[in-house]
């Protein structure tokens, strides 16, 4: 299986994700720091913002998608039996399919 | 001095133990002498070794948890501990500090290590210009010890899969000259998730080499130079 999974996009894409996590990070917590939202409400209002609801939308897509190579990464490196691989690799896929709809059913929730 | 060896010999022992040894250390003895005296009172214990200088890369060995080449280490540098000598790790044992070596080579074999030209060869020099060769430097002087890539845990891991420091930068070394005409081919070798992609960038291979080579940044400039092909 695991010769079809490219290796240089994986990289690519870890590498490109990692860097929208940390500059949207760096970003929300320099808000909260400088202007925090005062109640419930208010927060509800900014991430329901446009511009905040596709930002925080994209970081958890790229959030799952770094950890889905991060721990695929791992699987290759230390899971040679080829069942045991493919079904650890469909149980973190799965897992990470259900962390991303939860996200968009509390992202839409917001909206 | 003491000295604690790894000894196995697969045909009788049913698995390694450690020998101690007590060695007169003498001024400027090298860690390859103290296992030629050791080899000299014990027939049967086994090492590789050639040159004695650490240019053919035979006497690679574990030293206190370090991979060294033993004819270049000074005895001197351990005077406040007991020395451990084990054979390269991550590798099947042949008999004492002597492993099988054939993964590695395989390996090194992998990344065609040679120059290929897509026009006529040149009838004569196949002229660089100081530039081009600087590019080289830090690359050629590997001497396939074999130290780096037995350091590294991904090829611990998968030496059948992962190309491994060593290939990786020799690879770089065929990459990165002038040349050689055979780029594309060459990327296209190394794709896949395990030939460079299993590298975590430990660099343990940096640590461990005796040359001072850096296969990380060799597997650096691999990966970089895979990105500007692809964009």
């Amino acid at each position: 299986m695991s010769r079809h999974l490219s290796g240089f996009r994986a990289w690519m894409w870890q590498r490109a994700s990692a860097v929208y996590l940390a500059g949207f990070f760096i970003y929300v917590l320099a808000y909260l720091i400088a202007a925090p939202p005062v109640d419930h409400q208010a927060l509800k209002g900014w991430v329901g913002n446009p511009g905040m609801w596709l930002a925080t939308a994209l970081f958890f897509l790229f959030l799952l998608l770094h950890a889905w190579i991060g721990v695929r990464d791992v699987i290759l490196d230390y899971i040679k039996p080829a069942g045991l691989r493919l079904g650890m690799l469909a149980a973190v896929f799965v897992f990470v399919l259900i962390c991303g709809l939860w996200v968009l059913s509390i992202l839409m929730g917001v909206l | 001095m003491e000295f604690q060896i790894y000894r196995f010999n697969p045909d009788v022992d049913q698995e390694p133990r450690m020998q101690s040894f007590a060695v007169e250390v003498e001024r400027g003895m090298m860690l390859r002498d103290v296992l030629l005296e050791i080899k000299s009172r014990d027939e049967s214990f086994a090492f590789r070794h050639s040159c004695g200088e650490g240019v053919c890369g035979s006497d690679g060995v574990n030293v206190n948890g370090r991979n060294q080449l033993a004819c270049i280490t000074p005895v001197s540098d351990y005077e406040n501990g007991p020395v451990v000598i084990r054979p390269l790790p991550g590798r099947p044992v042949t008999r004492d500090l002597v492993v099988d070596m054939s993964d590695f080579y395989h390996q090194y074999h992998a990344v065609d290590p040679w120059l290929k030209r897509k026009d006529p060869v040149p009838e004569q020099e196949n002229l660089q210009t100081p530039e081009q060769r600087a590019r080289l430097d830090g690359l050629w002087e590997c001497i396939l010890c074999g130290c780096c890539s037995t350091s590294c845990p991904s090829f611990w891991w998968n030496p059948q899969k992962f190309l491994g420091p060593q290939a990786l930068l020799s690879s770089w070394r065929f990459l990165a000259d002038s040349r050689d005409q055979a780029e594309d081919e060459r990327l296209d070798a190394l794709d896949g998730p395990y030939k460079v992609f299993r590298c975590h960038t430990i660099m343990n291979c940096v640590d461990a080499c005796p040359k001072h080579l850096n296969p990380t940044r060799a597997i650096g400039h691999i990966r970089n130079l895979m990105l500007k092909k692809s964009v």
